[in-house]
C-alpha cells in the first residue's frame, strides 16, 4: 500500500476488464497473473481477480486485474466492480466485429462509474485468429488515439502483447501518480488525501497511489 | 453395472467445485448417462474419499421410503411435510435425486400441465440474439464434467435446447449466464425436458427476479444477506462493513448459482436438496455460515487487513466449512427463517425504493419451498402422476420397447423393487395395480396406462383433497425398521 512518507515506493493498481462477453478477459487475466490459458475457462458470473507484481524502474507495483461477467445485464451490478480503479483494459474480440461496435457504450459505461482520470487501453484480443479478422487494426486504433486511449491488439492464446499491454497501463498509471507526487511536494501539501482549493492534481488521482482498492 | 459401487461414488465428496473433477482416462466413471464405466477408477476414487459415507442399509431403506413418499407425494405434501423436509436434509439417496427434485419443485407438474409444450419450444428456433451468447456458454460450465467436455455433445446439445427453451418461453427475460450452471446441474440428473420445467420453477418460484434483466432481486438480496450477517456473526459484519465491501463482490456467483460453482461438488447436492425443499432461506443460510467461519473471528481477520485480502478469502474457503457434514449441520442449526428474510426483504426494498426509486422488476413473492410452492398451484389439480416406463412386476421379463428409452433409473430401481418384493414377501403373490405401480415406478418417461385403468384413485383429476385420497398403497412401510411420523 503506499504511504508518501516509506522510502520504499510500494503502490498497489485496480486494474479492471470490460468488454463485451466472449471477448478474452478471463484469460488475458489468467495469461498475464497466472500465465495460464483455457479454451474452456468458466463463464465468469460476479467478480474474479488476481494480482501481479511488476518492478517498474526501482518501485514494486502490485496490479489488482479485476474481471467480472462481460453480458449486458450485468451491467447493473458493476458500480462496486470500477470503484476505486486507476486503469482499464477495454477488451473486444477482433474476430467479432459485433464486440468491436459497442466499444463506445462500453466507454461510456466506464466514465460513468469510474474517474476521469482513469487511464484506458482499448485492446483487440485473439490475434492469433488472423484468418478470421473482422476488425481492421487501423480502424481500431484511429478510434483510440481519437478518444485518448491506449491500443494494443494481442493474444490470451498465444500471449502475444498481453505483458506488453498490463505494463504499458500501469506504466502510464505510475506517470500520472509519480507526477502528482512532485507536484503535491512542490506545493508543499502536507495531507493525502485532501483536497484543498487551487492545489493540483485532484484528490481523485492522490487517492489512487495510496488507497489498495 | 455393481450398484454398490456406483452408489458409492456418487456419495464420493470431490475437493473442488466440480463434479467428479478427474482426468479423462478415469472420466468414464463421471458418464451419469452412460452405464459403462471402469471398475479400476470406482475403487481410486473410493480408496481417495474421505467421506460422509452412509452405509448402504441405510441407502436402502432411504430408498425405499422416498419411493414411498414419491408415490403418495401429495399425501405425504399435505400430512407429512416435516418428514420431507427432515429426509431432505439427511440428503436424498442419489438414484432418486433426479425425481425427487422434480416433484419438490413443482417441475413434475409443470410438465404433466404443459404435455408437448418443450417439444414445441425445442423446435422452434431461438432468437439469435440469445442464441450466439448460449453458445459461447456452453463449453464453459463444468468443464471437466464429462458430460459437458465435448463440444458438440450431448450434454451441451441439452444444455443448449435447455437455455434456448427458456429464452422462448419467457422471451422477455431472456438469458442469463448464471442460468447455465443451474441448468447444467439439472441436467446431471435428469433428461433435457424434466430439467426445464425444474429451471422454470428455480427462475419463477425460488429465485425470481434473480436473472431479469436489471438484476434487481440479487441486489436486494445482496443487502439482505449482509443485514443479517448482522446477528449471526457482528465480528464478521463489522469487517465488512469497515473495509467497504458490497455483498455483490462476494455473493453474486453464491447466490446465483445456489453455490454450484462454489462448494465441493457432495456439498452442493446436499445443499440443493434442502433448497428444493425449503427455498431460499437455504441459500441464506449456506452464506451465512460461510462468512461466519471465514470471517468471524479475530483471528481468523488477521489475515484479511485489506478489502483484496477479504474478498480472495471467501473466494478460496477453507474446505473444512464447505465439507458436507459439517455445512449441512450448520445450515440446518442456523436460526434464519422465512420470517426475518421476508422482513428483512421489506425493509431493503423500502430502502431501495427511497434512494434509487422504483424497481423494475416486478417483485412477485418468491415461494419458499415445495409446499409453498404446491399449495400456490392454482387449483384444482391432476392428482399426481407417477409415470413408470415398466409396469410389470418384479418378477416378470423385461419389456423389449414400451416405446421409450429405458432410463438408467429404470434399470436400477427394477433391481431395487425385486430386492425389496423379495425382503418383504410379496414375491408369490399376484400384483395388484398398486403394487405393479410401486414395482414399476422406476422411470418418468410415459404416462401409466394400465395402472390409470385399473386403479381408481387416478381416473379423478378433480380431485382436490389430496388428502382424502386413499391410496391403496398403505402407509406403513414394508419394511420393519421404518418409522412414521
Amino acid at each position: 500500500m503506499g504511504n508518501g512518507n516509506e522510502e520504499d515506493y510500494n503502490f498497489v493498481f485496480k486494474v479492471v476488464l470490460i468488454g463485451e462477453s466472449g471477448v478474452g478477459k478471463t484469460n488475458l487475466l489468467s495469461r498475464f497473473t497466472r500465465n495460464e490459458f483455457s479454451h474452456d475457462s468458466r463463464t465468469t458470473i460476479g467478480v474474479e481477480f488476481s494480482t501481479r507484481t511488476v518492478m517498474l524502474g526501482t518501485a514494486a507495483v502490485k496490479a489488482q486485474i479485476w474481471d467480472t461477467a462481460g453480458l449486458e445485464r450485468y451491467r447493473a451490478i458493476t458500480s462496486a466492480y470500477y470503484r476505486g480503479a486507476v486503469g482499464a483494459l477495454l477488451v473486444f474480440d477482433l474476430t467479432k466485429h459485433q464486440t468491436y461496435a459497442v466499444v463506445e457504450r462500453w466507454l461510456k459505461e466506464l466514465y460513468d462509474h469510474a474517474e476521469a482520470t482513469i487511464v484506458v487501453m482499448l485492446v483487440g484480443n485473439k490475434s492469433d485468429l488472423s484468418q478470421a479478422r473482422e476488425v481492421p487494426t487501423e480502424e481500431a486504433r484511429m478510434f483510440a488515439e481519437n478518444n485518448g486511449l491506449l491500443f494494443l491488439e494481442t493474444s490470451a492464446l498465444d500471449s502475444t502483447n498481453v505483458e506488453l499491454a498490463f505494463e504499458t497501463v500501469l506504466k502510464e498509471i505510475f506517470a500520472k501518480v509519480s507526477k502528482q507526487r512532485q507536484n503535491s511536494t512542490r506545493t508543499n501539501a502536507i495531507t493525502l488525501g485532501s483536497a484543498q482549493a487551487g492545489q493540483e492534481p485532484g484528490p481523485s488521482e492522490k487517492r489512487a497511489c495510496c488507497i489498495s482498492l | 453395472m455393481n450398484l454398490l459401487i456406483f452408489e458409492k461414488w456418487i456419495a464420493c465428496s470431490s475437493s473442488g467445485a466440480h463434479p467428479v473433477h478427474k482426468e479423462k482416462s478415469t472420466h468414464r466413471a463421471c458418464d451419469v448417462l452412460g452405464t459403462g464405466y471402469s471398475q479400476t477408477s470406482c475403487v481410486f476414487l473410493l480408496t481417495v474419499s474421505k467421506l460422509e459415507e452412509v452405509p448402504l442399509e441405510v441407502l436402502r431403506q432411504r430408498e425405499s421410503k422416498w419411493l414411498d413418499m414419491l408415490n403418495n407425494w401429495d399425501k405425504w405434501m399435505a400430512k407429512k411435510h416435516k418428514k420431507i423436509r427432515l429426509r431432505c436434509q439427511k440428503g436424498i439417496p442419489p438414484s432418486l435425486r433426479g425425481r425427487a427434485w422434480q416433484y419438490l419443485s413443482g417441475g413434475k407438474v409443470k410438465l404433466q400441465q404443459n404435455p408437448g409444450k418443450f417439444d414445441e419450444l425445442d423446435m422452434s428456433s431461438g432468437d439469435p440474439k440469445w442464441l450466439d451468447v448460449i453458445e459461447r456458454d456452453l463449453h464453459r460450465q463444468f468443464p471437466f464434467h464429462e458430460m459437458f467436455v465435448s463440444r458438440g455433445g450431448h450434454g451441451q446439445q441439452d444444455l443448449f435446447r435447455v437455455l434456448k427453451a427458456y429464452t422462448l418461453y419467457r422471451p422477455e427475460e431472456g438469458y442469463c449466464q448464471a442460468q447455465a450452471p443451474i441448468a447444467a446441474v439439472l441436467l446431471m440428473h435428469m433428461p433435457a425436458e424434466q430439467a426445464f420445467w425444474c429451471l422454470v420453477q428455480i427462475c419463477e418460484k425460488y429465485l425470481p427476479g434473480y436473472y431479469s434483466e436489471k438484476l434487481e432481486a440479487i441486489q436486494l438480496d445482496g443487502e439482505i444477506l449482509f443485514s443479517l450477517l448482522q446477528k449471526v456473526s457482528p465480528v464478521a459484519h463489522k469487517h465488512l462493513s469497515r473495509q467497504k465491501i458490497d455483498p455483490l463482490l462476494y455473493m453474486t456467483e453464491w447466490f446465483m448459482c445456489a453455490f454450484a460453482r462454489t462448494l465441493p461438488w457432495s456439498s452442493v447436492l446436499r445443499v440443493w436438496d434442502m433448497f428444493f425443499c425449503e427455498g431460499v432461506k437455504i441459500i441464506f443460510r449456506v452464506g451465512l455460515v460461510l462468512l461466519k467461519h471465514a470471517l468471524g473471528s479475530p483471528e481468523k481477520l488477521k489475515a484479511c487487513q485489506g478489502q483484496y485480502e477479504t474478498i480472495e478469502r471467501l473466494r478460496s474457503l477453507s474446505p473444512k466449512i464447505m465439507q458436507e457434514a459439517f455445512l449441512v449441520q450448520e445450515v440446518v442449526e442456523l436460526p434464519v427463517t422465512e420470517r426475518q428474510i421476508e422482513r428483512e426483504h421489506l425493509i431493503q426494498l423500502r430502502r431501495w425504493q427511497e434512494t434509487r426509486g422504483e424497481l423494475q422488476c416486478c417483485s412477485l413473492p418468491r415461494l419458499h419451498g415445495a409446499k409453498a410452492i404446491l399449495e400456490a398451484e392454482p387449483g384444482p389439480r391432476p392428482t399426481l402422476q407417477p409415470s413408470p416406463s415398466i409396469r410389470l412386476p418384479p418378477d416378470a421379463p423385461l419389456p423389449g420397447s414400451k416405446g421409450n428409452k429405458p432410463s438408467k433409473q429404470t434399470q436400477k430401481e427394477q433391481k431395487e423393487q425385486r430386492k425389496q418384493a423379495k425382503a418383504s414377501g410379496h414375491l408369490d403373490k399376484p400384483p395388484t395395480p398398486s403394487q405393479a405401480k410401486t414395482a414399476s415406478a422406476a422411470g418418468d418417461a410415459c404416462p401409466p396406462q394400465d395402472v390409470a385403468l385399473k386403479d381408481p384413485v387416478y381416473q379423478d383429476p378433480g380431485l382436490q383433497d389430496s388428502a382424502h385420497h386413499c391410496s391403496q398403497e398403505s402407509l406403513t412401510s414394508q419394511e420393519s425398521e421404518d418409522t412414521y411420523l
